[in-house]
């Protein structure tokens, strides 16, 4: 059976410009997007396409270990927002879904052209300030990352989409780090930081559900 | 024989777990918070670093001892031992009236929690990982600030948020200068690195525009826990602040250091100053008041001199005994009023929770700096020394106190109206419902801080050793 550095290795062929495309995409969905499940599989895509540029710039093994991490932040969104709706089903669903479409579509055709704009802005930073150490594609990735994570960050307050966006954020910024300080304690902590991140959001999202299940209960 | 570094970091951990195991006994979790943080104080301060001291079965601990932790030195130099026991002191400070107020929040637990990584931060070599864990403290915080109750906290989303955005900066300014000891003809990398130190620290301490997590965290969830925040998790930057111009001397010398700090600073103090009495609500007052507070203490470190750095010493060493009365105030008020601490439904509150109302109108008091406060000691010094360089800055903090004062005198005349309703009127106990124990925590509490305006003696000398500590100002 296959490992999971064996699997790396055999797509390894993605991991440049193909990659970067994929982040772009990604990125794009989770700012665009506000339905919780296009956004789980949006950031677990996401870090396997992360995973892959970082297999360019550091051992194959600390890079699977860093998607690893990602995953299980993952699984935590993945469980916290499943049993959100479960709950948020008891309520008059229909109606909301209806109501929500027409303000999804307003909203989400301002995030599409924000998206949009910051993804202009980090072609243009690629090019007119190359970050040292990265080539140009991964340069350009860490631009996308950073600057769709700040723009999710900015459009939303809501526990979930802020916690999506910093690990956007971090995402970006690890990609660039790793070819600066390669050291494993640092990787680490940088770890320890996203999935502490993710708890963190995802503790405050339980604590929206509770609040809203009592608000209808009374 | 062990280590005292590593007692820092693991004691606090392991009394975490214990307290968070306790936390149905809220006497019981509370005090014993409280009691490791004043008894880990007491040894940074009293322990010596050059020999080992011989505690009972016999059992050595060094407390100068340099640790070995993951490949990275943890070490307690004499310079430390003031800040590490700041940090655990005021935290004793917050856990005894978090005991009375917040009982039933994860304070206690997590802010041990918080004491141990803060901690590292503060003991760790070189100063890239203390960034990467002053960012773990910040989302561990998140949990701290959350009520039991309440909705989601967007003040702990914002500071760990701002937090984040702020870690980027520092880590690559460590890189930055390591390649600019390799190449020292580069010194584009120096402003580059100076740049990205001014952007971060900007980011953690709240500069404007990058303020709004400050009146976030005091504005909603447990506003004891924003204080843990404003003060331990605020004093620990400010020490890797100094610690980074301690370190890296070029960049208090650099020509922009001390304009930059100062218009910063007074930016704080004119947003926080206007904005304070426009609030409607008691928790973002406590915020903006923190904010003219900070930004004072930039004042004072843009003054460019060891005076100057006393004052913000100074600042710091205050600055909670003011804060954790005017939080622990808003907690008992929120308390009995479902939670909402706007000034218009607290209308009459004063006379049920009257322990509760004093805390907050003298933590007020000493966060606008009135006489008689522990807030007036340093905030009249830093007036009387920018008289004479800079008059305008000077009017400008007096007027910043005066915002925070109206605020103050807005909730103080809400809270002693009487009530609208007559039957609200008819429930007014004789005695207060607060409690004998609340009343006795308040006042050692208020006393503490009156105590401190009236003899600043008692804490000056400890100002003074502090900066003496840092030579980057020494001409």
């Amino acid at each position: 059976m296959p490992t999971l550095v064996d699997l790396l290795e055999r797509v390894s062929f993605l991991a440049a410009m193909p990659a970067t495309a994929g982040l772009l995409v990604t990125a794009g969905l989770l700012v665009v997007s506000r339905d919780w499940r296009l956004n789980v599989t949006a950031l677990t895509v996401q870090y396997f396409f992360v995973v892959l540029l970082l297999t360019r710039l550091i051992r194959l093994e600390v890079a699977a270990v860093k998607g690893l991490t990602g995953w299980m932040i993952c699984m935590v969104f993945y469980l916290t927002e499943r049993r959100a709706s479960v709950l948020e089903q008891s309520s008059d669903a229909e109606e909301k879904a209806l109501a929500r479409r027409w303000i999804l579509s307003a909203r989400a055709s301002f995030c599409l052209l924000a998206g949009i704009l910051v993804s202009v802005a980090a072609y243009t930073a690629a090019l007119r300030i190359p970050l040292p150490e990265v080539p140009t594609d991964i340069t350009l990735a860490c631009y996308l990352l950073a600057g769709l994570g700040m723009l999710l960050l900015g459009l939303s307050e809501s526990p979930m989409q802020v916690g999506l966006g910093l690990l956007t954020f971090l995402s970006g910024f690890d990609l660039f780090y790793v070819a600066l300080e390669p050291s494993l304690a640092v990787a680490g902590l940088l770890g320890a930081v996203s999935f502490l991140i993710a708890l963190a959001t995802a503790y405050l999202r339980a604590v929206q559900i509770a609040a809203a299940s009592e608000g209808r209960a009374l | 024989m062990i280590a005292g570094p590593l007692l820092l970091l693991i004691l606090p951990l392991a009394v975490a777990g214990i307290v968070y195991i306790l936390l149905r006994w809220t006497s019981i979790a509370g005090l014993l918070a409280m009691i490791a943080a004043l008894a880990l104080g007491f040894a940074v301060i009293t322990l010596p670093l050059d020999q080992p001291v011989r505690f009972w079965g016999g059992r050595q601990i060094a407390m100068g001892e340099v640790v070995t932790f993951f490949g990275r030195e943890l070490v307690l130099e004499p310079d430390d031992r003031v800040a590490m026991a700041f940090l655990f002191f005021t935290s004793a400070g917050i856990f005894f009236l978090a005991w009375r107020f917040v009982p039933h929040s994860l304070l206690h637990p997590m802010g041990l929690a918080l004491l141990s990584l803060l901690s590292g931060a503060l003991l760790i070599r070189p100063l890239i990982y203390a960034a990467l864990l002053l960012e773990i403290a910040a989302a561990l915080s998140v949990f701290a600030l959350q009520s039991e109750d309440g909705p989601p906290s967007r003040g702990g989303l914002r500071y760990l948020t701002f937090t984040t955005l702020a870690l980027p900066g520092l880590l690559v300014t460590h890189w930055l200068l390591e390649r600019y000891a390799l190449t020292p003809d580069e010194t584009g990398l120096l402003g580059m690195s100076a740049a990205l130190l001014a952007l971060s620290f900007a980011l953690l301490l709240g500069v404007v525009p990058f303020h709004t997590w400050v009146p976030a965290v005091t504005n909603d969830g447990v506003a004891l826990a924003g204080t843990f925040v404003l003060t331990i998790g605020n004093g620990a930057v400010w020490f890797l602040l100094l610690d980074f111009l301690e370190t890296y001397p070029w960049l208090s010398d650099h020509p922009r250091f001390a304009t930059l700090t100062f218009s910063a600073g007074l930016a704080m103090v004119v947003v926080g100053g206007l904005l304070a009495p426009a609030q409607r609500r008691l928790g973002a007052l406590v915020g903006y008041a923190a904010l003219v507070d900070s930004g004072a203490a930039l004042i004072a470190l843009g003054m460019d001199s060891k005076l100057g750095l006393t004052l913000a010493f100074m600042s710091l060493l205050v600055r909670p005994l003011g804060l954790i009365l005017v939080s622990a105030g808003l907690s008992g008020l929120r308390a009995r009023n479902g939670g909402d601490d706007d000034i218009d439904t607290l209308r009459g509150l004063g006379r049920q929770a009257p322990w509760s109302t004093a805390a907050l109108i003298f933590g007020g008091l000493s966060m606008a700096g009135l006489p008689v406060s522990a807030g007036f000691v340093w905030r009249w010094a830093l007036c009387r020394a920018l008289a004479l360089s800079s008059p305008g800055s000077a009017l400008l903090v007096l007027l910043a106190s005066v915002g925070i004062i109206v605020g103050v005198w807005r909730g103080l005349a809400a809270l002693l109206m009487h009530p609208r309703a007559p039957e609200d009127r008819s429930i007014i106990p004789l005695r207060s419902p607060e409690g004998w124990l609340t009343a006795a925590v308040v006042s050692v509490t208020i006393i503490a801080c009156v105590g401190v305006g009236l003899f600043p003696q008692a804490l000056t000398p400890l100002a003074v050793q502090l900066a003496e500590a840092y030579t980057f100002f020494t001409p």
